[in-house]
């Protein structure tokens, strides 16, 4: 079964390639049609015995001598450019060290869908350059699996926080206010899943916070025969310096749910509180993301679209001569608009003295 | 004795005619023939034919007319020339009008001024028949005396509320002393004065219609306009430009909280203590007093003018 390992059709040996539309393998050239996980089955019977080494020979490497960006491919997947820096002197290595992601969300959304979304990626948006979407760039969009680390959080502790209720009643010719004052409290604990985190310097942590939410009933178990025609990223964010993002979001939203939990008041000022959290459970995932890095005026603007529900999302730069004229524009209809409507109420509401 | 009384009678009855003499203005017919004295475009009609017959139609030409007989030939003379200096530069009448009548508003004075300027030929070269009128009854309230200025046509345009007080209130005093000729001439200097700097901000989006009446011009609110289109602009403009910012910071995970794992060991919401304020509801009060201001009006004429406010004294 070494041919299933290469990702060669069992049919007829030609290199096989995950359709994401079919969520499977289909060969190229007889149309036949693989589950990933029948693949893996067969495949995990074959790794057993075989170490890392053994297994990083599926893979091979892009390094970009420029950017220093690291990208990991199927090794029948070419990468021509680097996706961070355009560069297209990019160095071939066989992958060295560990990669071995626990689980993957395959692609859903076709590299087609990607290009008709980054299209409307201008649409409503009138500062955005002209040329901000050509053809040159759509090119470039390309289908990269991001590492994540997915944290199991306990978080538990109290929150204290000053309630009041209000009222108000008049008798006589005086006005009544009265605040009554609350002392509340929470303590307890709660568990948030599968919290993710990008184990990726190079991608803005914001902006993959921006993709989610990623379904993660969609997760398989990994395979790298989801990797075909994709690219992807060795983690290079230690799960525990990860964790501290996943932490300070989920204490957050513990506050939140206590304060919340504490009822109706007039006002809820929020005092202190003692919570923690404890990682239960950490997962090393593979996330499928389109993404694009637009030069402009020098400078990337990255634009990444979740690779399974599918919105392109990223910074437009402003076409600051765009943005000059429209302020004109505006000023001057809305001075107009406002010169129109007085002498209207002028006319109307009568001249004389 | 009786020869006497003749003579004392006849003393009398010259220091009368002397007194009289000051008080001796021309006065002409009104009929049909002349039109009943107006020359001015008013429609005459039985609506206004008693405030025409009522008023005294005088030589245009004399414009001090002093009914009161408060002023001496001599004084005529100089307020005369100071009249006519006014009309040649400032291209607007100017009358002085005195009157010894127990007219008992200062409405009822104000109808008497206006219908005096309007049913003579005062003001007949310009095309608002501009000008300005000095009214003094030295009779109104029987011990307090009257005095006003009234303005006709384009003149009213030169005077707003602030410059009728300053006239009125810096000739007070000469007025009210009974100086007249000082007191008609501070009046006039004045008048020059004002009209000599121009028409006031507050009466620049203003003009005089065929009636004589203010209307206002439409006053562009440039300022206001300034400031709320660079308000409008401005939230626009940041909404658009935020529409460009796709990412934004995500600072909770409230979607990965699994609800069945909420425990809560602790749950107090305890009283802990009240305070209560209290204020008085002030009943509303209308804002008191009458101005006592000048305004336009109409007179009986149908035309327009305006009036100073008055002063008593």
């Amino acid at each position: 079964m070494s041919k299933v390992l290469d990702i060669q059709c069992p049919a007829c040996n030609a290199p096989l390639h995950f359709n994401a539309k079919l969520g499977k393998m289909k060969c190229d050239y007889c149309d036949s049609v693989f589950d990933p996980k029948d693949l893996k089955k067969t495949d995990k019977e074959e790794v057993k015995s075989q170490d890392k080494v053994v297994q990083n020979e599926n893979y091979v490497t892009y390094n970009c001598p420029d950017c220093g960006a690291e990208i990991v491919a199927e090794e029948n997947t070419s990468a021509t450019f680097c996706l961070y820096c355009g560069n297209t002197a990019i160095l071939k290595n066989k992958l060295s060290g560990e990669f071995a992601p626990d689980k993957i969300i395959p692609f859903k959304v076709e590299k087609e869908d990607a290009i008709k979304a980054f299209r409307e990626v201008t649409k409503g948006k009138p500062f955005a350059p002209k040329l901000f979407n050509q053809e040159s760039n759509i090119e470039k969009i390309t289908g990269l699996y991001v590492p994540f680390w997915l944290y199991e959080l306990e978080v538990n502790g109290s929150v204290k926080a000053v309630g009041t209720r209000v009222s108000s009643w008049t008798s006589g010719d005086r006005r009544y206010t009265k605040t009554d004052f609350y002392d509340l409290e929470r303590e307890g604990n709660m568990i948030y899943k599968r919290v993710p985190v990008d184990g990726s310097l190079k991608l803005d942590n914001d902006l993959m916070n921006s993709l989610e939410p990623f379904y993660f009933h969609y997760l398989e178990d990994y395979n790298h025969a989801y990797l075909s025609g994709y690219y992807a990223e060795k983690y290079d964010v230690a799960k525990e310096d990860a964790v501290k993002d996943a932490e300070m979001r989920a204490i957050e939203s513990t506050k939140k749910a206590m304060l919340n939990d504490m009822g109706n008041y007039s006002s809820k000022t929020y005092k202190s509180d003692t919570l923690v959290s404890n990682i239960v459970k950490t997962e090393y995932v593979l996330l499928p993301i389109w993404m694009v890095n637009v030069k402009y005026n020098n400078e990337y603007y990255m634009f990444a679209m979740n690779g399974q529900t599918g919105e392109f999302i990223g910074n437009i730069p402003l076409d600051k001569k765009k943005v000059v004229a429209y302020i004109y524009m505006i000023f001057a209809f809305t001075f107009a608009l406002i010169m129109l409507v007085s002498y209207v109420i002028f006319l109307f509401g009568g001249g004389a003295v | 004795m009786r020869k006497y009384s003749y003579l004392l009678i006849v003393l009398l009855t010259f220091l009368f005619g002397m007194i009289n003499v000051n008080a001796q203005v021309n006065v002409i017919d009104r009929n049909i023939n002349n039109n009943y004295g107006v020359n001015k475009k008013w429609v005459i009609d039985d609506y206004n034919m008693s405030n025409v017959l009522s008023t005294d139609y005088v030589d245009a030409s004399e414009k001090i007319y002093d009914f009161a007989g408060i002023l001496s030939e001599n004084e005529k003379s100089i307020l005369k020339s100071k009249i006519d200096t006014f009309i040649k530069k400032n291209n607007m009448e100017l009358v002085i009008l005195t009157v010894n009548k127990q007219y008992y508003t200062d409405s009822y004075n104000e109808d008497v001024a206006a219908d005096f300027y309007d049913y003579n030929d005062f003001g007949l070269d310009y095309p608002n028949y501009d000008g300005i009128l000095i009214y003094r009854n030295i009779n109104t309230y029987s011990n307090d005396p009257y005095y006003d200025i009234y303005t006709f046509g384009e003149a009213q345009l030169y005077f707003n509320q602030t410059r009728y007080d300053d006239i009125l209130d810096s000739v007070y005093s000469e007025i009210s002393s009974k100086d007249y000729l000082n007191g008609f001439s501070h009046f006039i200097n004045l008048i020059d004065s004002y009209v000599g700097t121009g028409i006031p901000s507050s009466n620049k989006y203003q003009y005089i219609d065929d009636m004589g009446f203010i209307k206002n011009r439409f006053k562009p609110p440039f300022f206001f306009a300034t400031i709320l289109s660079s308000i409008v602009t401005f939230i626009i403009v940041k909404v658009m430009i935020s529409k460009n910012n796709m990412v934004k910071e995500e600072t909770k995970a409230d979607i990965y909280l699994d609800l069945s794992t909420i425990n809560y060991s602790v749950r107090n919401n305890v009283f802990n203590h009240s305070t209560t304020t209290s204020y008085t509801i002030s009943s509303s009060t209308s804002g008191g007093g009458s101005s006592g201001g000048g305004h336009s009006s109409s007179g009986s004429s149908g035309g327009g003018h305006s009036s100073g406010g008055g002063r008593h004294g």
